[in-house]
């Protein structure tokens, strides 16, 4: 494995730092930096801090190997559920990284250098965790101490919609989970155990179910193919659009997929609605209430479907009531 | 109630506005569609926001997170996820990362009752404690405890991953590598898991000079 990291303030304004791991015999992972300033108005928590074994990495036979951006671009050809696949900046950078001389495999210049890139991760995190001392003395004991977050977020796994970042919350803020298609499934009990131990144990004040336009968990629900594994799961989207047939049915184009992405944020708040957990603390708290929101991508704002919790509780109950 | 609301409504203002001064085109170029390197697979912990901690920016990381990273080989909602992101958006790796201070670890060093739905998920992370029982004695106290209840359950998890059937046909064709990490909350940082089965080591190396 090796790691290189550089240095923002060494670049021009406007480029962005970039940390190399090379794990294993695979290709490696590039991971970007942006200004904190960028992507949250919260410095951020951690610089990535993964250091490699010696011993281990140097009998590596793909440590030697030099990337290009050829090869990376070749490998992430066919990504059918990705609109698209042309990320320029990301293959530019590769490219001038792909540029730098790799030291030789067992050298001297290569133990100097991973001492060098090695102590630079360090120094870096060190600076900043002190940094943050210096602002807030209590920041890392008092999220050692635990987490007493106000929201639950139900989210999509698509890697465009990191929660804490598009809401600019800090860490110890917001418990999430995500999923493909921000799908609340009765019987999944992976989503129910996160419901459970956020209402009651954590005493959540909110809960947010938020979708965006352009699922491809969505999109591809709906395309007549057989998905293997992901067909029971998406099933689920293909039951929202028969619940909502005549609606959807008078819709055309693209408009028909974001009005389903609406659609399904608001059966999966249902459900969320539809828990034990929900009812009960609702009934004696005044809290959780459930929210549906949809994020956007063409301005990056979250839109509120304005759900009436207290009118979906009702009619919910009509049929699904919990509480003793 | 509604001033915690209003907080994240207005976050995402700032986000939105700062994001679209600092290059108009991101959101153009987002709306595109995605193509991470990565799958995580984290813990629903609040305390460990993947984005944000790995300091990566949208768009870089592909994320699933529940209680106690887990990843149960008979659950439908992480299979769904790992297929999703391995066959269709072809991540180059797989990431499993568990962390200490871990509410499900801690709660997995005993048998407590949670409600049937936390007992049944935790299940697997408490018979590991069971398995593991003698080492658990050994250490200091519950919070290494935890720790280690934690990594262990990250490499249970690590299995489970590389049995998938498209992970495997994924690791054979195009070098997919799965790994594990532990992100200790105190420090700030995240530390690699060490394959035990190539070393015979404890599972987690701290480097020697810090
Ligand atoms: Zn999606
Ligand atoms: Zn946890």
């Amino acid at each position: 494995m090796r790691l290189s990291v550089r240095d923002p303030h060494a670049r021009s304004a406007g480029s962005r730092a970039a940390v190399r791991l090379f794990i294993g015999r695979g290709t490696p992972v590039t991971l970007r930096a942006s200004q904190p300033s960028f992507l949250s108005p919260h410095p951020p928590t951690a610089l990535l801090h993964i250091v490699p074994r010696t011993s281990t990495l140097l009998s590596l036979p793909a440590f030697s190997a030099t990337l290009t951006s050829r090869r990376l671009a070749a490998q992430s050809q066919h990504r059918p559920f990705s609109s698209s696949t042309h990320r320029p900046w990301i293959w530019e950078n590769i490219a001038e990284m792909a540029a730098e001389p790799t030291p030789e495999p067992n050298s001297q210049a290569l133990r100097k250098y991973l001492q060098q890139s090695h102590d630079k991760i360090f120094e870096s995190n060190k600076k900043w965790a002190e940094e943050q001392k210096v602002k807030n003395p209590e920041f890392f004991e008092k999220l050692s101490k635990g987490q007493e977050p106000d929201y639950l977020w139900i989210g999509c796994s698509d890697s465009r919609i990191p929660a804490e970042a598009i809401t600019g919350l800090g860490p110890g803020e917001m418990f999430i989970h995500r999923n493909i298609a921000n799908l609340v499934c009765n019987t999944d009990l992976n989503v129910m155990s996160v419901v459970n131990y956020a209402v009651r144990h954590l005493h959540v004040k909110h809960i947010v179910v938020c979708g965006h336009y352009g699922c491809g968990g969505v999109k591809a629900a709906m395309t007549p193919q057989d998905l293997g594994l992901l067909n029971p799961w998406l099933r689920n989207i293909r039951d929202v659009y028969r619940l909502h047939e005549q609606e959807l049915d008078a819709i055309e184009g693209d408009k028909k997929y974001d009005r389903l992405v609406e659609l399904n944020v608001l059966e999966q708040c249902r459900n969320v609605v539809k828990t034990a957990a929900v009812q009960g603390s609702y009934k004696k708290n005044g809290f959780p209430i459930v929210h549906g929101w949809v994020f956007g991508f063409q301005d990056g704002r979250l839109k509120d479907l304005e759900i009436n919790f207290e009118k979906m509780l009702e009619d919910v109950q009509k049929i699904y009531n919990l509480t003793e | 109630m509604s001033d915690a609301l209003d907080r994240i409504v207005a976050g995402n203002r700032v986000y939105a506005q700062r994001t679209s001064e600092h290059d108009p085109n991101t959101f153009v170029e987002m709306g595109r569609g995605q193509a991470p390197e990565i799958l995580w697979i984290g813990c629903a912990d609040s305390r460990v926001p993947e984005t944000t901690i790995c300091h990566c920016k949208p768009g870089d990381i592909f994320v699933h997170r529940n209680i106690a990273n887990c990843v149960h080989a008979d659950d439908l909602n992480v299979a769904a996820v790992v297929e999703y992101a391995v066959a269709h958006l072809k991540v180059k790796k797989v990431v499993i990362c568990g962390h200490t201070k871990c509410g499900g670890a801690n709660a997995s060093l005993a048998d407590a009752d949670l409600g049937v739905t936390l007992n049944t998920w935790l299940h697997p992370v408490r018979e590991l404690r069971r398995k593991h029982k003698a080492e658990l004695e050994q250490l200091a106290d519950d919070d290494a405890r935890a720790t280690r209840v934690a990594e262990l359950n990250v490499q249970q998890g690590i299995e489970v991953v590389k049995q998938h059937p498209t992970v495997r046909q994924a690791v054979r064709d195009r070098g997919l590598t799965v790994h594990g990490l532990i992100y200790d909350i105190p420090a700030g940082q995240l530390r690699l898991l060490d394959d035990t089965r190539a070393t015979g080591g404890s599972g987690l190396w701290t480097p020697a000079n810090h």
